[in-house]
């Protein structure tokens, strides 16, 4: 894996730190410990990282702001939260604005704690975080070969775990468009979600065990709605989506038509449904300034 | 075209990649030991652009890449008749048709940051090209011929005797190609950013590589027509143009950023009095 | 009188452009205009591929009742200007007016020899005019064309405060179309100052036509200052007579080349004929009525200001080359030229209006035009009249589109073309298409650039620092209103019907014919233009070798593959928000701001107002080129 390794490139994000982080890790470039001599340059614009640097608490402003730098990051890439606020709020956890640390708002590969966390332990935490880096590589390589190989299966409920990261993980976009608190799959905890796998039908598309798409759905009065479909952003556009879909509707059998209701201004999402045969029926008001349009295929 | 200039063109499209990688290489562990750092591996370049192709391809426009594309293919063509020794006009036209091509991707963007970016590289553009002409028609007026091929076999004086304020004026200009302080208006190469990564913000994995391998091929063409100066005396040209490397360089480790106006009315004052005056003194004395 | 294809090329449209005046029903009129840009067209075609088509005699008129017609003509449009100047209070016009009619009747009725002219037309073997007819009839039949459908819009949606005139306005456009095909095949200075004097007044009375207070101060200087070129040319032709010199183009070529004392002679003649072909192209410091005449409706604009018009001046500019050539005279014409293409380019990046940047680089491009009228050698008239080709075809195309982008959009502000390529994609295209013309190798003017240089260099080394850094500053805006169009902020609505189908013929064939051109360049040169510059220097000498035009071949080819990229396929990147530090709101480039507010991103184009300032500028350029001229004149006069 020639490159991944020697060339990390870094943004760095203070999310609501007092700079204490943010000082030591600057001072990581300077002469004194020159983190540059392992390949690592800190970028300012997140499509260049690899690797995100976030320290402080996550506040309620930062949320979105931590969301929208993640998800402008290409794949492969990880997260290093920095410092004891980050990691999982430091004496600030039970402020009325903070959330947590940084995994609250995006999946967190390294933690590196200290208050301030020194030089040292953030150099070490990158370099962690460059095997943990390899690893996501690896996977996606495998995964992007092997896209013939996905297997579609009910899901369990020893999958929660997986599904909701997947979940946190599809839905940024949505999330920086509307807001997080107005998108279910980000707001959705772990024991919900246990319970809606009892409850609902799940199709889960893995590969090599890796979970890469989920859809669920439920039947009520001979309609069929298609609550959600989500493939992991590196799986777009190659069938994924699709199968899914075909394998839930065909998980609920004897339904007259189906429904699915998405947001309004998703509308990559709205044509795409529109290629799977569904056809938009009604707009709705979901939420205040928030609309909802509801797509329905007729059982043929 | 003959076989040397053939064989020159092969060399140059194969060695130029690595060659120029290893020279950015230098540049920024030359630059960390001016730092009192210790600087990352020669290799680095290639390590960078390596990572980069294994990155995911992200765009703010779909079409974007495609003029980034362009833009590296018509760094190659511009390199590779430069050391065909064709044209030298046709070779400059060349270049500016390629850096047009980037500039339009960063555009094409429509972000705030690459679109100050692309417009800060067109000043520096305006700012090198009436140098870089003065400086091909200078190297007429003195060989009588605008093909590379002529002035590299140029057996008189070395050109440098004979142009010397378009030589000084051409490594001013060098600084501003070469996008170094005190000329990194548009993107910087280094960690200090004034427009997060000016023209190249939106780009990302894949295309950002070929900027880079981009850059490389360009740096090894400049340098060749550093050579060209001392054609006549080819080990003492090698050795200058890795020394004008070395200042360039330097003279980026001393310098802050200038404001564009400075940028653009220095450069001009300088193509203005060095190089027009080198040219209306050969025109004199013809 | 023998009336081959070329005196039908001049008669038609004259005859035509007054009979329109009094057609009133517009469907009527689009069917004669049609039919009339389609057979001058083709006969413009046809003077190329078989000049001997069409032949038969009018034994009715006589030379000599041409002449009488002529004069007769001159008289009235005299008396029109004397009018004009004392009712808008300028008695500048006046003077003008009565100083050059007292001299061309001093040249009729006087004393001085009056030398027969044995061909008062220059035959269809002469390339130069021939390519200055074909300009003629394709570029003006299209914008005729054009005009019909812009005209309408013009009238009935975007400007319905001006009174609709349109009867007067074709019949002026057509009348200028064979007063343009009469200049450029005359030979007898007399008639070529005749239908110099028609396009004159066809350009007043055209820049008038909305008759606000602004054209009509316009239109008063656009006639105050092509007089004054005038009164140059009856100066000329007064002092040709009297000292029995040819009173023909052929005739003061051959005396120049014969050298010696009879060049001595034409020189000064010559040099009035350049000032006046100096003020018609609006160089500088002429320059100010060009940027006036904007006001007038866009077909005006790219007809009589870039495209035709002004090509006038420096067609005779081009054709003084010999005798001017390797003279000061010659030296200070293109100075004048040089620091016009300099001004001019700096000026351009000023302006944030779009005709005014075309404006500007229109006077800039005619500049470097003069400058190899000015220099002379056969290189230099080679790259001079490839120069008008491109020129000509190309900016005419950036004008309707301008103007098309304007009756949509309802501005004509570069900024406001943001995402014209999503918006009008088409239109959009055809604009870069121009602009790539304009600039960029490996199209048309860059060759033609290219081939200046090398003149420049070897006759005048000196003066190539003014095209280095006037072409550096022609990249920069030309550039930047490229990103313009290219750059798409959110989604923007698609205009729907972005042209008719007269508009959308224009500049496509317009769009072809810059194209073709570039693609075909090689051709064009040997067929026309070389022969018409061995013609003139007897000489043969090597343009572009073999082995560039190879070159530009290839780069063309790569510039086609562009087109290809937009095919789709496979999975395709990922789309994301452009980076805003984090606080992207929605997909429209919006961030949020502070105090919680979303705000819009505007980008607006670098102007460099604190840095070159378009009065200081002109003012420079003014007094320079004015002693410059002053100089020349005077030295033509030893």
């Amino acid at each position: 894996m020639f490159g991944l390794k020697q060339s990390p490139w870094v943004i760095h994000y203070d999310a609501s730190s007092c700079n204490g982080c943010d000082i030591e890790t600057l001072a990581c470039l300077t002469p004194g410990f020159d983190v540059e001599r392992l390949g690592v340059l800190n970028t300012g614009d997140p499509k260049h990282a690899d690797i995100f640097l976030v320290t402080g608490a996550a506040n309620e402003q930062s949320h979105a702001v931590i969301r929208n730098i993640y998800d402008q990051m290409p794949e492969p890439k990880v997260v290093v939260a920095i410092g004891a606020c980050a990691c999982t709020g430091g004496i600030f956890r039970e402020c009325y604005n903070i959330s947590g640390g940084v995994d609250t708002v995006i999946p967190v590969d390294v933690f590196v704690p200290g208050c301030a966390a020194r030089p040292e332990a953030i150099i070490d935490g990158v370099v962690q975080a460059l095997a943990a880096l390899m690893d996501r590589r690896k996977a996606m390589k495998a995964l992007g070969k092997n896209v013939d190989q996905v297997l579609y299966s009910r899901a369990e409920s020893a999958d929660a775990a997986r599904i909701l990261s997947l979940q946190k993980t599809a839905h940024q976009q949505e999330g920086t468009i509307y807001g997080e608190e107005h998108v279910p799959g980000l707001v959705q905890t772990l024991p919900a979600l246990e319970v809606e796998l009892t409850q609902r039908v799940f199709i889960k598309a893995t590969v090599n065990g890796r979970l890469v798409g989920v859809a669920r759905g439920y039947a009520q009065d001979r309609t069929g709605f298609i609550s959600d479909v989500i493939v992991h952003p590196y799986f777009h556009r190659c069938g994924v989506g699709r199968r899914l879909l075909e394998e839930l509707e065909k998980a609920l059998p004897d339904m007259n038509r189906f429904e699915a209701s998405i947001g309004d201004k998703c509308v990559e999402s709205a044509a795409w449904l529109q290629r799977q045969g569904y056809e938009l029926y009604k707009t709705d008001s979901w939420r205040p300034a928030i609309a909802r349009v509801y797509f329905q295929k007729e059982r043929k | 075209m003959s076989i040397n200039s053939w064989i020159s063109l092969v060399v140059y499209l194969l060695a130029a990649p690595l060659v120029g990688g290893l020279l950015v290489g230098w540049d920024r562990r030359i630059s960390a030991r001016m730092q009192s750092r210790q600087g990352p591996p020669i290799f680095q370049p290639f390590y960078d652009v390596f990572k980069l192709c294994k990155k995911e391809n992200i765009v703010v426009r779909r079409s974007q890449n495609y003029y980034v594309a362009l833009f590296l293919v018509f760094v190659i063509f511009t390199g590779g008749l430069f050391f065909a020794g064709s044209d030298l006009l046709l070779v400059i036209f060349a270049l500016t048709l390629a850096a047009i091509f980037l500039v339009l991707g960063a555009y094409k963007a429509s972000s705030p940051f690459s679109f100050i970016g692309a417009e800060r590289e067109l000043i520096q553009m305006m700012a090198y090209e009436p140098m870089v002409l003065l400086t091909a028609i200078g190297m007429y007026m003195v060989t009588k011929s605008f093909q590379v091929g002529d002035i590299a076999g140029y057996h008189g004086v070395p050109l440098v005797f004979l142009l010397p304020g378009i030589f000084l004026g051409f490594l001013y200009t060098l600084e501003i190609k070469f996008r170094k302080s005190p000329f990194d208006l548009s993107s910087s190469h280094h960690a200090h950013q004034e427009l997060v990564r000016g023209l190249t913000t939106e780009f990302s994995g894949r295309t950002l590589a070929m900027i880079e391998i981009a850059h490389w091929y360009e740096l090894v063409f400049l340098l060749g027509w550093v050579y060209l100066f001392f054609a006549s005396m080819p080990i003492l040209g090698v050795a200058v143009s890795l020394l004008v490397f070395v200042l360039v360089i330097f003279v980026d480790n001393v310098f802050a950023r200038l404001k564009w106006q400075a940028a653009i009315r220095s450069a001009w004052a300088v193509a203005a009095v060095l190089g027009f005056g080198n040219i209306l003194i050969l025109s004199l004395l013809r | 009188m023998m009336m081959t294809l070329i005196p039908l090329l001049i008669l038609v449209p004259l005859v035509a452009g007054l009979a329109m005046l009094l057609i009133r029903n517009d469907h009527v009129r689009r069917v004669i205009v049609t039919i009339l840009v389609l057979a001058i067209g083709a006969a413009s075609v046809l003077l190329v591929v078989a000049p001997d088509a069409i032949s038969f005699t009018i034994t009715a008129v006589s030379d000599h009742s041409i002449n009488l017609a002529m004069n007769l003509t001159e008289a009235a449009m005299a008396i029109f200007v004397l009018y004009v100047g004392v009712h808008s209070r300028r008695p500048l016009i006046a003077v003008l007016m009565a100083v050059q009619a007292g001299l061309m009747a001093w040249f009729e009725y006087g004393s001085g020899s009056h030398p027969e002219v044995s061909q008062n037309l220059l035959p269809a073997t002469d390339h130069f005019s021939v390519i200055m007819a074909l300009i003629n009839g394709i570029v003006g039949g299209g914008i005729c064309l054009y005009a019909l459908g812009y005209m309408k819009e013009y009238h009935e949606v975007a400007h319905t405060d001006v009174t609709d005139r349109r009867p007067t306005f074709f019949a002026l456009l057509f009348v200028f179309v064979g007063a343009m095909f009469g200049l450029v095949f005359s030979n007898n200075l007399t008639w070529l100052f005749f239908f110099w004097e028609i396009t004159t007044l066809c350009s007043y009375l055209l820049i008038g036509y909305t008759r606000t207070e602004e054209s009509r101060r316009n239109a008063q200087r656009a006639l105050m200052m092509n007089l004054l070129g005038g009164v140059a040319f009856a100066a000329a032709i007064v002092y040709l007579s009297r000292n029995a010199c040819p009173l023909d183009l052929q005739g003061l070529i051959d005396s120049a080349k014969s050298g010696g004392s009879s060049k001595a002679l034409v020189l000064l003649p010559a040099a009035l004929l350049c000032f006046a072909g100096i003020t018609k192209s609006a160089q500088l410091p002429f320059s100010s009525w060009l940027l006036g005449a904007m006001v007038a409706p866009t077909p005006v604009s790219a007809l009589l200001h870039s495209s035709t018009m002004v090509k006038a001046g420096v067609y005779l500019v081009l054709r003084m080359a010999p005798v001017i050539t390797e003279t000061k005279v010659g030296m200070l014409v293109a100075l004048v030229g040089a620091v016009t293409f300099l001004v001019g380019s700096l000026a351009a990046i000023t302006a944030a209006d779009a005709k005014r940047v075309l404006a500007w680089s229109t006077v800039a491009n005619l500049g470097l035009i003069v400058l190899c009228g000015g220099i002379g050698t056969y290189a230099a008239v080679w790259a001079g009249v490839l120069l008008i080709i491109f020129h000509a075809v190309a900016k005419c195309l950036l004008f309707l589109c301008v103007g098309l982008v304007e009756h949509k959009i309802h501005s004509r502000n570069i900024d406001a073309m943001s995402g014209l390529i999503v918006r009008m994609p088409a239109v959009a295209v055809m604009m870069l298409i121009g602009m790539a013309g304009m600039f960029l190798a490996p199209f048309g003017m860059l060759i033609s650039k290219y081939a200046v240089l090398m003149a420049v260099v070897d006759a005048a080394p000196v003066l190539s620092v003014f095209i280095v850094f006037g072409s550096s500053a022609t990249l920069f805006f030309w550039v930047k209103w490229m990103g313009k169009l290219v750059e798409v902020v959110g989604t923007p609505e698609r205009v729907r019907n972005e042209f008719t189908l007269g508009e959308g013929l224009a500049v496509g064939v317009l769009s072809m014919a810059t194209f073709l051109a570039c693609l075909l360049f090689p051709m064009i040169s040997s067929h026309m233009i070389v022969p018409y510059v061995t013609g003139v220097f007897g000489e043969h000498a090597a343009s572009l070798t073999q082995g560039n035009i190879i070159i530009m071949m290839i780069m063309m080819a790569m510039v086609m593959l562009f087109p290809l990229s937009f095919i789709r396929y496979g999975r395709g990147p990922r789309v994301v928000a452009a980076y805003l530090s984090g606080a992207n709101v929605g997909d429209k480039v919006q961030f949020l701001g502070s105090g919680g507010k979303v705000e819009n991103t505007t980008m607006n184009n670098y102007y460099m107002r604190g840095l070159l300032s378009e009065i200081w500028l002109s003012r420079c350029g003014v007094i320079c080129c004015t002693c410059l001229l002053a100089v020349m004149v005077v030295i033509a006069c030893q």
